[in-house]
Parts: structure tokens; C-alpha cells; sequence
């Protein structure tokens, strides 16, 4: 459980983070997202004790982060997969990070199998690709077998096998009853991963909820429609209060009315209809009206 | 690279809960400085550096024995056949200068800190832990190269009836003092290296802390050794001369000279360090 509660940083006169509150719960991946810029690191960073915040607080495990014995075994992180000494070995670079929290060589050897990174755990990591940095920093967040995992952009770097991979593997930890927050500035990343969103945008929290949710308030639902007389079902359609928008390809999109009702209605006036396609906004037009809004909202928070 | 078969978790001990046996303070500080001891012997610069360090010193102080043997009788012994200049420790002093340094900058320069102080949140602990491996090894790696130098050098002068024994008076201590510059250094280094967080900057700090005081030890006398009594470069060699200069603090005091100025900025960098973001 990791608990963010009126969090405010400020660098100098930027506001990086701005009164946020959220709570990240066990058992589920919780996709933390927002526009670049928009304080997803900094909170991060705030809540792994790096950045002193300018107020409220951020705990795990209902305690600081600098309070805890052995921290890597409570909370594993990746906040950046390139932060490594080119001229260690992926095993001394792990060997020395688990020396640190007492944790056995053993285990070393066990997350480097669990990352595919055996092979090459003796090769000096100048030489590894983003996606197998990546996969050395996963192993890293993993050494303390902790309950709270926290991942800054992880994808990033990782081919398509590398991303099926981490996909796999944050559910996996999920249904373990492990506490997992992955931040992304992709929402069709996070669609595919997290089944909770926390969405913020400059500093401030735009939403919290279940993915699911957040595709079905979404307001954008409208209809595609191609026919051979699109114009005369235009006005039909007009004339029974939907609205239509025609599309420079010839077809129409149509608000207010449902598809039934378009087919209805095309069918008693014998209008041949081509297509009929209902629409749903897809989480990345939700996530982008949510953004948009972000940028000329003044005052509280927009929850829900 | 793998199938993401072989990569499942499911393997991952679990159920884990936060009652566990809290460590033992001793537990922990062995905790650090296993870690650090690994990052230490796990990169190139620090076999360079040290390598250097070890390797200078001995040369130089062969050459310069061998140029006051060589010279002509008329010119006479070497004023103190303990001085700095004859073991040659000064010329160490950039190679553990940037060894020292490079403890922190190179971990704040590729952002390495961040995992640092995420695996260890005390960060003074992390300072300690550092200093501690640093020190324990250049001061190794100091005395080492004084018994050498020593050595080398007493070698080459006592073939010219000019050299004295390590079984001489107040000579042992001497030669042992003499050990404790290269230490002295590699802490300074280690704490601006974790202040200034730059490889570059750290290393022009460090070596100008080191060397710009004893450019006041050229002020006209009693100046120079007013001032100069505070160096840490005067203070070394005041307390490795076989006869110390009568213008500065005895050997004893500026045995605490020359330690109080790496502990002075291990202060400065520990104050510091918990005060600013990683």
C-alpha cells in the first residue's frame, strides 16, 4: 500500500507536484499516468525518500520512506534503467545493491533467471541494450522479494517480446497481493496492464478509478455510419435531434442517437445503410480529454 | 532473448509479512560496507588510480635518491633524508585525489546515487560506509608506499653512506606518518566528490584545498609559517620530517592539522547530504 496524502513539490517557482492524494492498493497494477511533465517522477522520487517534500507526505506501508530497515525488501523501484556504472558486471552491480539490504548472493542469481539476464550477468552493462538495462533494473526492484513495486516508465527501451514480457509479469505480481505502480505518459500502455488508473496533470490528480470505468464515463459514444444516401439519412437523422458530422470520406458520425435507432429509422425509409459501427471513445481519447482539461483547469481536482 | 515462459514469477517466495527481527546496528554497517566494497573492486578506476598512487611515489623517490647520491660530495646529504620530496608521497596525491572523488561523482553523475540511497536511505550511513572502504584501502595502499619508498630510496643513499635505518630513531614513526597523506587526501576527495556531485569539479576542488594553501606558505616569513602551519601539504611534511621545521606546529599538532582538514569537509559533506534531493 503506498499512501500520497497533500503532496506539494516545488523546485524554485515550479510547482512540480501540487496537493496530490492518491492511495495505490495491494493486489492490483495501478497504471500512473499523465502528459510528460506533469510530476509522475518527482512523486516517485518523493516517495522513495529522494526528494524531501515541500509538504504533506508520502508513506509505504503506512511509514516513510527513510524510516525503513531494509528498505528493499518492503518497496522495489526502477526509476531509471540507465543509472548504472558502465564498468560493472550485471552481477556486482545486483551483488552490491543486495549486500546493502543483507540480501543473499543467491537471490542474485535467481532474479537475474527470473529477468533472462543470466547469460549475460558477467558482461559489463556498457554493453547492454535499453531493453536489457530495463530488465537488470526489474531485477534489481526485485532482490528484496518486496511487497510494493514501483516502476518509472518501464517500457521504454523494450521490444515487443520484452513488453508481452513485462506485461505478463506486472500481473503476475499483482496476483501475488503485491502492491504495483507503474507510470507511463502512454495510455495505450497502461489500457493493456493497469486495472486502476491514478491520472494526473500538472501536479494535480485529474482521476483515480478503475480502468473500466474511466472507458465507460468517458462521454465521447457515437455511431459510424456509410450509406449511398448519406445526405437524405442526414437529415432524418437531424430531424429525430441526433446530431450528424460528416466525415471528408463521405461517411457520418452521428451523436444522440443510438445505432438501433439509426437502423430503424434507415430501414422505414428503405435508405440502404453500408455501415453501422458503434463507437466507443478508446482509453486513449479518454485519457486525452482528461489531459486537455488539465491545461485550462483552474481550482480543485476533478475526481471521478 | 528469453520466452517469457521461463520469466514468470511464480517462483518468487511470497506472504511475506513486515514482522521480521530488526537487524542489529553492527548487521546493518556490515551491510554497507559489504556493498561498498563491492562497488570498490568492481571498477577499472579504481585499479588505475591506485596503481598510480603506488607506482609514482616509489619511482620518484628512486630518482631523487639517486640524484642526491649522484651529486657531487660537496653538495652533501640530503638535508633530511625523511622529507616528502625523498619518499615522493605528494606525487599520489592527484591519483587519490580522483579515486576519492570519484566515490560520489561517479555515482551522482550516472544517477547510480538514486538506487544508492533508495537500497540505504541513511545517506550519512552511505558517507561513513564510503569513507570507511576509501580510507581503510589508501591507507593500506599509503604505507605501503612509504615502507616502499623508504626502501627504495634508503637503498640507493645508504650505498652512498647516506641513508638511515628504519631501526633509527624516530624514524618508524616518521616513515608511518608519512603513510597517512595519501588517506588524508582520498577523504578530502570523497567528501567534496559528495558535495560537488561532478567528477571534474570535485577533482579541481580537491586538489585546489590540497594545493592553494601552500602557495600562502611563499608570504614573506613569519607569514608563511603563520600560515602555513594550517596546510595540509606543511602539516604532512611536518610531521614525516626526521627534523621539523621550527617555524611551524610540532608534529604532534600538525598530526591533527592534517587530519582535521578531511574531517572537516566529512562534516561539511555530512550536514549536506541529507539536506539536498538526490
Amino acid at each position: 500500500m503506498i499512501e500520497v496524502d497533500g503532496l506539494t513539490k516545488r523546485f524554485g517557482p515550479v510547482t512540480a507536484v501540487d496537493g496530490l492524494s492518491f492511495t495505490v492498493r495491494p493486489g492490483h497494477v495501478t497504471g500512473f499516468l499523465g502528459p510528460n511533465g506533469a510530476g509522475k517522477t518527482t512523486t516517485m522520487r518523493v516517495i522513495l525518500g529522494l526528494d524531501a517534500p515541500t509538504s504533506g507526505r508520502a508513506t509505504v506501508g503506512g511509514r516513510r520512506y527513510d524510516g525503513l530497515i531494509r528498505p528493499l525488501r518492503e518497496v522495489g523501484s526502477l526509476l531509471d534503467a540507465t543509472a548504472l556504472h558502465g564498468g560493472r558486471t550485471a552481477w556486482t552491480h545486483l551483488l552490491s545493491i543486495a549486500q546493502s539490504n543483507g540480501i543473499a548472493s543467491k537471490r542474485v542469481s535467481e532474479v537475474l533467471r527470473l529477468t533472462g539476464l543470466e547469460g549475460v550477468a558477467r558482461r559489463r552493462v556498457k554493453g547492454f541494450s535499453l531493453g536489457m538495462k530495463q530488465r537488470l533494473g526489474i531485477a534489481a526492484a526485485l532482490l528484496g522479494d518486496p511487497p510494493v513495486l514501483m516502476f518509472d516508465e518501464p517500457v521504454n527501451g523494450l521490444d515487443p517480446e520484452g513488453i508481452h514480457w513485462i506485461r505478463g509479469f506486472f500481473k503476475t505480481l499483482a496476483a501475488e497481493g503485491r502492491t504495483v505502480l507503474v507510470s507511463s505518459h502512454l495510455m495505450s500502455e497502461m489500457a493493456q496492464t493497469a486495472d486502476h488508473l491514478v491520472i494526473i496533470g500538472h501536479g494535480r490528480l485529474l482521476a483515480d478509478l478503475p480502468t473500466a470505468e474511466l472507458i465507460e464515463n468517458s462521454a465521447r459514444r457515437d455511431v459510424l455510419l456509410r450509406s449511398p444516401r448519406a445526405a437524405e439519412l442526414a437529415g432524418l437523422i437531424a430531424a429525430r435531434g441526433g446530431a450528424v458530422t460528416p466525415q471528408d470520406d463521405g461517411a457520418l458520425v452521428v451523436t444522440g442517437l443510438d445505432a438501433a435507432a439509426i437502423g430503424d429509422l434507415a430501414a422505414a425509409h428503405g435508405i440502404a445503410v453500408h455501415a453501422l459501427v458503434p463507437r466507443q471513445a478508446s482509453l486513449e481519447d479518454a485519457y486525452l480529454d482528461l489531459t486537455e482539461e488539465s491545461t485550462d483547469y483552474h481550482g480543485g481536482t476533478v475526481t471521478r | 532473448m528469453t520466452a517469457p515462459a521461463r520469466l514468470s514469477t511464480t517462483d518468487i517466495p511470497n506472504g511475506r509479512t513486515a514482522s521480521r527481527p530488526v537487524p542489529s546496528l553492527a548487521t546493518r554497517a556490515g551491510d554497507l560496507l559489504a556493498s561498498e566494497w563491492t562497488k570498490f573492486r568492481s571498477v577499472r578506476s579504481t585499479y588505475w588510480t591506485l596503481l598510480v598512487a603506488l607506482v609514482t611515489p616509489i619511482g620518484f623517490s628512486a630518482l631523487v635518491a639517486t640524484a642526491f647520491a649522484g651529486a657531487p660530495a660537496s653538495a652533501g646529504p640530503p638535508p633530511d633524508p625523511l622529507l616528502p620530496e625523498v619518499l615522493s608521497l605528494e606525487y599520489a596525491v592527484i591519483a587519490v585525489s580522483v579515486l576519492g572523488v570519484l566515490a560520489f561523482s561517479a555515482e551522482y553523475s550516472t544517477g547510480l546515487i538514486r538506487t544508492t540511497f533508495t537500497a540505504a536511505p541513511r545517506r550519512r550511513a552511505v558517507l561513513a560506509a564510503k569513507a570507511a572502504v576509501y580510507g581503510a584501502v589508501t591507507l593500506a595502499a599509503g604505507e605501503l608506499v612509504a615502507f616502499a619508498s623508504f626502501g627504495v630510496s634508503q637503498a640507493i643513499l645508504s650505498g652512498h653512506h647516506q641513508g638511515v635505518s628504519l631501526s633509527g630513531p624516530g624514524v618508524p614513526g616518521a616513515v608511518l606518518a608519512a603513510g597517512i597523506l595519501l588517506c588524508v587526501c582520498t577523504l578530502l576527495g570523497v567528501a567534496l566528490g559528495s558535495i560537488i556531485r561532478h567528477t571534474a569539479g570535485g577533482i579541481v576542488a580537491t586538489v585546489a584545498v590540497i594545493v592553494l594553501p601552500s602557495i600562502l606558505g611563499l608570504l614573506p616569513a613569519p607569514w608563511s609559517g603563520r600560515v602555513g602551519r594550517f596546510t595540509l601539504l606543511d602539516a604532512a611534511r611536518q610531521v614525516t620530517a626526521l627534523h621539523p621545521a621550527a617555524n611551524l606546529f610540532s608534529p604532534g599538532w600538525s598530526l591533527l592539522v592534517l587530519l582535521a582538514w578531511p574531517a572537516a569537509a566529512l562534516a561539511a559533506a555530512a550536514i549536506l547530504i541529507t539536506r539536498r534531493d538526490a
